[in-house]
């Protein structure tokens, strides 16, 4: 899909084919260092634990070796530990001197770069030599992994692989944003970054992604997975290896989100055409990444104005993030996690009151108790509701690349739009039919015609484009909306869908119940001394047949 | 089918260009701008391709034509009822939403989007509205199409003066136009009534969603009745 004889794969990553050209002039000789005081020389004294010298030096050895165990704990736990303990607040040793007593500037520098870079994004405040220094050894982590003769033997865990595709999107991001900030920048700041227009420029770093997928062949990959054939002819020498395969997929999602920051979110939903979003897919194997993937399809859904899409696919991460919660014990993981449903609480409570929809019970209540307020706001109308959607979107949306204002803006004028729905509904859904001039003098609306208008709009908004199957571009216009209505000249008959009882759902999950209990029963009674019918305990569970609500029921 | 980001009508050309990296090609603006000229010329949308455009503009401000990004917006209101006007909007900046041509094609779209139809023919015929669609040739007929889908969506039977007004058509040619459409007219007079044909929108009933069992729903009770 991405075959093109110029695209990157061929190429130094730095080297953009498609910069304009007064940028071609400083890019192709990146060197940044020139233009900072160089001081690393001077800080060679510095002290660091034996612990960290121990953990470094291993560190080193695994990689060499490629111990793709060792590197995995030393990834997921040791790292993170010996963070806590002694760089909790300042920076992990200068690469440079890491690199001086360990006698290496290979690979293993460029990854222990990439967290040392990290750390300080994460944990400290990054100089624009930090942000420059660490773009550049981006460029030298993907140069390596893609220009090298031939595949390079590096296995990294999953999570890490996830990292770095997340965390150069992140910095790119990071970057943007602090560009932008004129007023607090030093003149000597401000040329730095004129002179060095490449440095985390939006085509290097498309340029990154889409090479890393066409390195890996993942397209193909993914397209003989759904529809059969040769995996190992489709993968091919450089996608057969998990890193590979692993960053080309990563960097779809990745480009799932870049094009949601640059406000383009018919390409956003376009990266994922090959992946089937289903319980099976490969993002379900990094819950960052399931997560991640979830909040920009859905997001870009609902600047569709599908919302119908947008809840189903929020409503889904939210269910999985709910039930998982407690497995997810690391910390930052942990906050990733809950920052991110947080917001898409958000997001659903603007979705339900643009489209209201039955959600799953667990959702609706968490729903409730966390915006209800927002959400009655909302349904009342008039400017304080529109300052409620516009507080929960900047609140809730990703922090874009494209002025976020100005999406923000674009997306409460479909708010303004629908802004008098809710209390129109809420008369309709008493009649099934009334004449124009009554409902408008219920509404006060002094100009029958404004009201005419309304209902037009009404219907229009009552219709979207839902998902049925295919692509997530794909979709079929259907009914969002449980109230339905005609006009007859000016009179307006109206008609509400209801959901019917569900019975057997009720019977289903709770014959379930009983089984479980009867087998948990069973399982005891092998355990222990046998217990004689119609003593306590055994036939009180038969009980549970008989509906406790059943009255209810009906 | 959805024929909303692959028209048939797209050249295979275009196509390869707009599904592979070369969409990042600034040397390809030209390429797609042409197209666009077609689409304007022979009443054809492709908002994909032309959301490519867009993207270009936005990775090169350099390259911005406003004369191109004027018919993009102009085509996107043909379609109203669909989220075309704004897909485009997200991808421009504040500085170019504040020019001119742009913020008077936004109150058209306002107008459409809010049903205000009326309103919206009346803005149009000032001069200064109707030189941005001069170049989309059809484009009156294209929202007049547009229009009464909409009505379609909504009426069964609608007062002939207010059609009018909707549609900005009077007399013979609105006559002609609902022959089309296949509407009928219950007289000649200016203050009859037309009627719509039922359609799935307009024929609406109450219903009852009843629950549906899958299959799979009851393999956990199936399984358990074996092991009994």
């Amino acid at each position: 899909m991405y075959k093109d004889p110029k695209a990157v794969g061929d190429a130094p990553v730095n080297e953009t084919p498609y910069q304009n050209e007064e940028a071609d002039d400083v890019q192709s000789n990146v060197d940044s260092e020139e233009y900072f005081d160089d001081n690393e020389s001077q800080t060679i004294e510095i002290h660091i634990p034996d612990q960290i010298r121990n953990f470094l030096s291993n560190f080193q050895r695994h990689v060499r070796e490629n111990n793709a165990y060792e590197l995995h704990q030393i990834y997921e736990s040791q790292f993170n530990r010996l963070t806590d303990r002694f760089y909790a607040k300042q920076s992990w040793p200068d690469p440079i001197y890491v690199g001086s007593i360990l006698n290496d500037d290979g690979i293993f520098l460029t990854l222990y770069r990439e967290l040392y870079y990290r750390h300080i994004y994460a944990r400290l405040n990054p100089t624009v030599e930090d942000r420059f220094h660490s773009y550049e050894n981006y460029c030298d982590l993907f140069n390596y992994i893609l220009n090298s003769e031939g595949p390079v033997d590096l296995d990294l865990p999953n999570q890490w692989l996830w990292d770095i595709v997340d965390e150069f999107i992140y910095q790119f991001q990071a970057f943007c944003t602090y560009r932008n900030q004129y007023k607090r920048k030093h003149e000597a700041e401000l040329y730095l970054l004129k002179e060095n227009p490449q440095m985390w420029s939006c085509y290097s770093v498309l340029n990154v992604l889409y090479s890393l997928i066409q390195k890996s062949n993942i397209t193909e990959q993914l397209l003989v997975a759904k529809n059969g054939g040769d995996l190992v002819a489709a993968a091919g020498d450089y996608g057969s290896r998990p890193t590979y395969k692993m960053l080309g997929y990563f960097s779809i999602i990745g480009l799932l989100r870049v094009h949601c920051l640059l406000g383009d979110y018919t390409m956003a939903l376009k990266m994922m055409d090959n992946i089937e979003m289903n319980s099976k897919a490969i993002y379900t194997r990094v819950t960052a990444c399931y997560v991640t993937t979830y909040y920009y399809v859905g997001f870009a859904y609902m600047m569709m104005r599908r919302y119908a899409d947008a809840i189903r696919t929020f409503s889904h991460i939210l269910v999985f993030v709910s039930r998982t919660k407690q497995y997810h014990s690391r910390a930052y993981h942990y906050q990733m996690l809950t920052k991110t449903s947080a917001k898409m609480y958000a997001l659903l409570a603007l979705c339900v009151s643009l489209c209201p929809t039955r959600l799953d019970e667990n959702i609706h209540n968490h729903l409730r108790e966390k915006y209800g307020e927002q959400q009655h706001k909302m349904h009342r109308g008039g400017e304080e509701a529109l300052r409620t959607f516009e507080d929960l979107f900047l609140y809730a949306c990703p922090k874009f690349i494209t002025p976020s204002q100005f999406q923000a803006t674009v997306f409460l004028s479909e708010a303004r739009y629908q802004i008098l729905i809710p209390t129109l509904r809420s008369y309709l859904k008493m009649y099934s039919a009334m004449g124009m001039e009554k409902l408008a003098a219920f509404l006060e609306i002094e100009d029958v015609q404004h009201l005419r208008h309304q209902m037009l709009l009404f219907k229009l908004r009552s219709r979207q484009k839902k998902w049925v199957e295919g692509t997530l571009l794909e979709g079929e216009y259907a009914p969002s909306s449980d109230l339905d209505f005609y006009l007859r000249q000016d009179m307006i008959h109206i008609a509400e869908s209801k959901v019917g009882r569900r019975y057997a759902d009720w019977f289903i999950r709770n014959i379930n119940k009983l089984d479980d209990i009867m087998v948990n029963l069973q399982n005891s009674k092998a355990a222990s001394p046998p217990r004689k019918m119609g003593e306590p305990g055994t036939y009180v569970y038969y009980l549970v047949l008989i509906p406790p609500g059943y009255a209810v029921l009906q | 089918m959805d024929s909303t980001f692959a028209p048939t009508t797209r050249p295979e050309a275009i196509n390869q260009l707009i599904n592979s990296v070369e969409r990042y090609n600034p040397d390809n603006t030209e390429v797609l701008e042409e197209y666009l000229t077609n689409q304007c010329q022979n009443d054809e949308n492709d908002l994909a391709a032309n959301l490519a455009i867009l993207k270009l503009y936005q990775f090169n401000p350099h390259l911005l034509n406003m004369s191109a990004l004027v018919k993009i917006l102009v085509k996107a209101l043909t379609k109203f009822y669909d989220a075309d006007f704004n897909l485009c909007l997200y991808l421009l900046n504040e500085s170019i939403a504040a020019e001119e041509p742009i913020v008077k094609l936004m109150e058209l779209k306002q107008y459409l989007e809010e049903a205000q139809f009326g309103l919206f023919w009346s803005t149009l015929r000032q001069s200064d509205y109707a030189d941005l669609t001069v170049e989309v040739n059809d484009f009156d007929s294209s929202i007049r199409r547009t229009i009464a889908h909409v009505i379609s969506m909504a009426y069964q039977t609608i007062d002939r003066p207010l059609l009018e007004q909707y549609l900005d058509l009077q007399g013979a040619d609105l006559v002609s136009l609902l022959d089309t459409l296949g509407w009928s007219s219950s007289s000649e007079q200016a203050d009859g009534v037309v009627t719509i044909p039922l359609n799935e929108y307009n024929r609406v009933e109450p219903t009852v969603i009843t629950e549906n069992v899958q299959f799979a729903q009851l393999t956990k009770i199936i399984g358990h009745a074996n092991t009994v």
